[in-house]
């Protein structure tokens, strides 16, 4: 990738997760991608599916934290397309209302969705033409 | 800062609006200024909340782990 603005991440339900349990290597993550400007998008429903897991107020402060870095850009689910549109989506992929948000939101931007658990991806990716891309955060010290 | 008001002109949707004029006329604000006053208020503490939680896991985070994780996902975006 040669441009100088880089690619958004669309970041799905398992990182925000892990955020809310505050995984401290995707805490620390989300920082580095703040400090080197690299923009992060949320969908909004997967906000909804962090929090319905999580089920505290400290986890609420913590997305909100989340949104609150520059890098962040929460993207809204607007109107009814964009609603009937993710409920296609959940239909013809299986995945939860949450991450079809993800899927419909990369789809769109044509950039890549960023999570924990690629085999979650692996088979609504290729319902997507083109397939979605799929980039995993792991630590490959973890073996 | 000063601490003396700043008399600004703000745009707010009609609805809300009415609602702060109806907390006026039923005398639960002295003025609209007031209401308008007390919901920045109450934003900018919900904001400084969120700012602390997120202060406080980063403060606990764990730069290798998030260096070596950065780099794995990099080597993926280079190959996009």
């Amino acid at each position: 990738m040669s441009d100088s603005s880089p690619t958004p991440l669309i970041v799905d339900t398992s990182v925000l997760i892990a955020v809310t349990r505050t995984d401290p290597g995707v805490i620390n993550l989300m920082q580095i991608y703040d400090s080197r400007g690299q923009p992060l998008v949320i969908p909004a429903l997967a906000i909804t599916g962090a929090s319905l897991d999580a089920h505290s107020e400290d986890a609420d402060e913590l997305l909100a934290g989340l949104e609150m870095l520059e890098a962040v850009t929460v993207a809204p689910l607007n109107g009814a397309r964009q609603a009937a549109r993710v409920a296609r989506i959940m239909d013809g992929t299986g995945l939860a209302a949450w991450d079809a948000h993800v899927a419909a939101v990369a789809a769109a931007a044509k950039c890549p969705v960023l999570t924990l658990d690629p085999a979650r991806w692996q088979k609504a990716a290729r319902v997507f033409d083109p397939p979605l891309q799929v980039v995993e955060i792991a630590d490959p010290d973890d073996g | 800062m000063s601490d003396k008001k700043a008399r600004i002109t703000v745009t707010i949707d009609p609805h809300l609006t009415a609602y702060a004029e109806g907390l006026v006329a039923t005398g639960k604000a002295p003025s609209v200024s007031a209401v308008i006053n007390d919901a920045l208020q109450e934003k900018a503490e919900h904001d400084h909340r969120a700012r602390r939680a997120w202060d406080a896991a980063a403060a606990k985070s764990d730069p290798e782990k998030g260096a070596r994780m950065a780099a794995h996902v990099d080597r993926q975006l280079a190959r996009l």
